[in-house]
């Protein structure tokens, strides 16, 4: 972890209409850093991530991303992002390698390069005998750890996961938290929004959100200490009760 | 423009996996030939006539013979009572009834205006209008008979008296529908094809949420919107091929004229289809809308084509509104084409206006497409 900031964010808003989906947010997240959006369904998780990722206007506000102008450098920061959103992102009627090969191909990455990848990467994720069968017939957890590889065949240098563990079961969570953090570990950063708090604890800090807004923002021990709670879990409901 | 090879491929692949898209692409168009090929018929045959005669003259009766005498009716009665003509239509007994009023001999030899009243059972447009070519042929010919019977007549006033025939008759002389429907289909099931395709191809990617991951990728619009037409494009013409292969076997009927002017021609007709694609995609978020905004361009697109209902058998109105259909003038090119053998030189206007209608289309649909991106 480095004391540079990978993304910037200050007093960010997103109206849909009148309805303010993200209010007025201000955080930064560190480069190398495992940054946690916590919050329940709606309070604005995806909206702040999609205009991080160049995909949304935001109606206010300043944001960097890898010191990209989120306004008008969309096109640095889609090569500086991997993003996985929340819907799952691969074709479940192509076959795993065809999967890789054409995200590879989308990225720009070379013919060589992505032959190279794409068999590293099957044999890393424990693919080898399935490599050639259609994304569909993969369990879950497997799909969304292909997923989270294929969003990264461009070596960005900040990796964006809306809810990457929806639906998952607990043993497959935990094998996916072991992948982010080895990607953490290579010196990337990681941007993830869960509801699941106990996933909360994994982070190295976290800022949780309520009606659009930033209500607590700090590392999970930092968290735990100002309200003497023993959980991220208590934290979580006590902030949003009150 | 790698990346473009890349979306083309996944395209191709997805497409060619699906047993549905085999079936709409290959299957779906055998079976529309072999039905609209056989029941579209404009063939009008059989037609119940009822004729009136009031003027009982030689003259009279001898039009009366030839109009009996024709092979597309079958006399029901000759009527002496004339109000019993509106009752044979009333039953949908008769489909045409024919009067011949009172004086029609005298008329004929004084030339003045000699009138014959047909009534004919308008519900079904098309037929009507081709049982009234029908008579109107009949009385044609009766009346250029007389004329060459008349001593007085110079002969240039002859000969353009008798050229004149209906002229939709003409590239089809024995009236068979199957060679006029067959080049319209071509049209319809390009139609078909490419603005269901790209509509359904971009909107399902929306669906299944590869849209959205697609659009953090640093791939530009025009090379996703490449990707995506591309290959419908290409499908397209491989369906072109395939129909007047299939029509060829079929049918027996092949193309009059040139084959690689009827592809250039679609080339340019799908612009518009492409475009209205992509068009409906930024309109409609779930497959189930898109097909609901297809349906609803293609019902007026078709309709106001010509295909089913001749052109001048529209009101004026809808007459007017029917240059705005691109499907229109893809439909006069493809049957020109097809059955004349026409060359690029005769189909100019035709072409241009597609090509009009093809850029303004892509464009509006292309600058739509990029304005929703982000
Ligand atoms: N395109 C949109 N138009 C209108 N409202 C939206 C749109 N996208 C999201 N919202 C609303 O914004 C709020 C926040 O949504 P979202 O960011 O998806 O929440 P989260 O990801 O935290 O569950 C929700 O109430 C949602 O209904
Ligand atoms: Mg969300």
């Amino acid at each position: 972890m480095t004391d540079k900031n990978a993304v910037e964010v200050v007093d960010l808003v997103k109206r849909f209409g009148t309805f303010h989906a993200v209010d007025t947010i201000s955080f930064t997240i560190r480069q190398g850093e495992i940054f946690g959006l916590l919050g329940a369904n709606g309070a604005g998780k995806t909206t702040t991530i999609r205009m991080l990722c160049g995909l949304l206007k935001p109606t206010g506000g300043k944001a960097t991303v890898a010191g990209h102008d989120v306004y008008r450098e969309v096109p640095k920061i889609k090569k500086s992002i991997g993003y996985m959103s929340q819907k799952f992102s691969l074709y479940e009627d192509l076959t795993v390698k065809e999967n890789i090969e054409f995200y590879g191909g989308v990225y720009g990455l070379e013919k060589g390069q992505i032959e190279e990848k794409s068999t590293a990467l099957i044999r890393e994720l424990g693919l080898e005998n399935r490599s050639n069968t259609l994304t569909s017939s993969l369990p879950i957890g497997w799909k969304q750890r292909l997923a989270l590889s294929t969003a990264l065949l461009h070596d960005p240098e900040i990796i964006f996961l809306d809810e990457p563990t929806g639906g998952v079961d607990p043993i497959s969570r935990r094998s996916f938290w072991k992948l982010i953090y080895d990607i953490a570990d290579a010196g990337k950063t990681v941007c993830v929004t869960t509801h699941y708090m106990d996933e909360a604890e994994y982070c190295n800090r976290v800022c949780i959100m309520y009606q659009g807004r930033i209500v607590e923002l700090g590392s999970p021990s930092q968290l735990k200490e100002k309200h003497n709670l023993p959980t991220m879990q208590d934290i979580f409901i006590q902030t949003v009760d009150r | 423009m790698q990346q473009v090879f890349y979306l083309v491929q996944k395209e191709f692949r997805q497409v060619f996996r699906s047993k549905i898209m085999i079936g709409i692409l290959f299957v779906a168009p055998l079976i529309q030939i072999l039905v609209l090929g056989n029941a579209v018929t404009t063939d009008v045959t059989n037609l119940k006539v009822v004729l009136f005669d009031n003027d009982r003259t030689p003259m009279s009766r001898e039009l009366l013979r030839r109009l009996a005498n024709s092979e597309y009716f079958i006399p029901i009665e000759v009527e002496d009572d004339y109000t019993k003509l509106s009752q044979y239509m009333d039953r949908f007994e008769a489909n045409l009834a024919l009067a011949i009023p009172g004086g029609f001999q005298r008329d004929v030899v004084r030339k003045s205006a000699p009138k014959v009243q047909a009534m004919v059972d308008g519900l079904d447009g098309n037929s009507a209008g081709i049982a009234l070519g029908y008579v109107a042929a009949i009385v044609q010919k009766y009346n250029a008979d007389i004329i060459m019977m008349e001593p007085g007549l110079r002969n240039e006033a002859r000969a353009v008296r008798q050229v004149k025939l209906e002229p939709r008759f003409w590239f089809n002389p024995n009236l068979e529908s199957r060679v006029y429907i067959v080049p319209g289909l071509i049209a319809i099931i390009l139609t078909i094809i490419t603005v269901f395709l790209t509509g359904m191809g971009i909107v399902r990617e929306k669906e299944i949420g590869t849209l959205e991951q697609l659009m953090v990728t640093p791939i530009r619009s025009w090379q996703l919107i490449l990707g995506k037409i591309i290959p419908f494009a290409v499908l397209g013409f491989i369906e072109i091929i395939i129909i007047m292969v299939f029509v060829y076997i079929l049918f027996g009927i092949g193309v009059a004229g040139s084959i690689p002017l009827l592809l250039f021609e679609s080339g340019i007709f799908i612009l518009t289809t492409l475009g209205l694609g992509i068009f409906i995609s930024t309109i409609s978020e779930t497959q189930q809308q898109a097909l609901f905004f297809a349906w609803f361009f293609m019902i007026f697109g078709i309709l106001l084509s010509g295909f089913f209902i001749p052109i001048a058998n529209m009101p004026e109105v809808i007459q007017w509104i029917t240059y705005l259909n691109p499907l229109r003038y893809f439909l006069v090119i493809l049957r020109e084409i097809y059955l004349k053998g026409s060359p690029l030189a005769y189909l100019l206007p035709e072409t241009f206006a597609m090509i009009a209608f093809g850029l303004a289309v892509f464009t509006l649909a292309v600058v739509r497409f990029r304005q929703r991106l982000v």
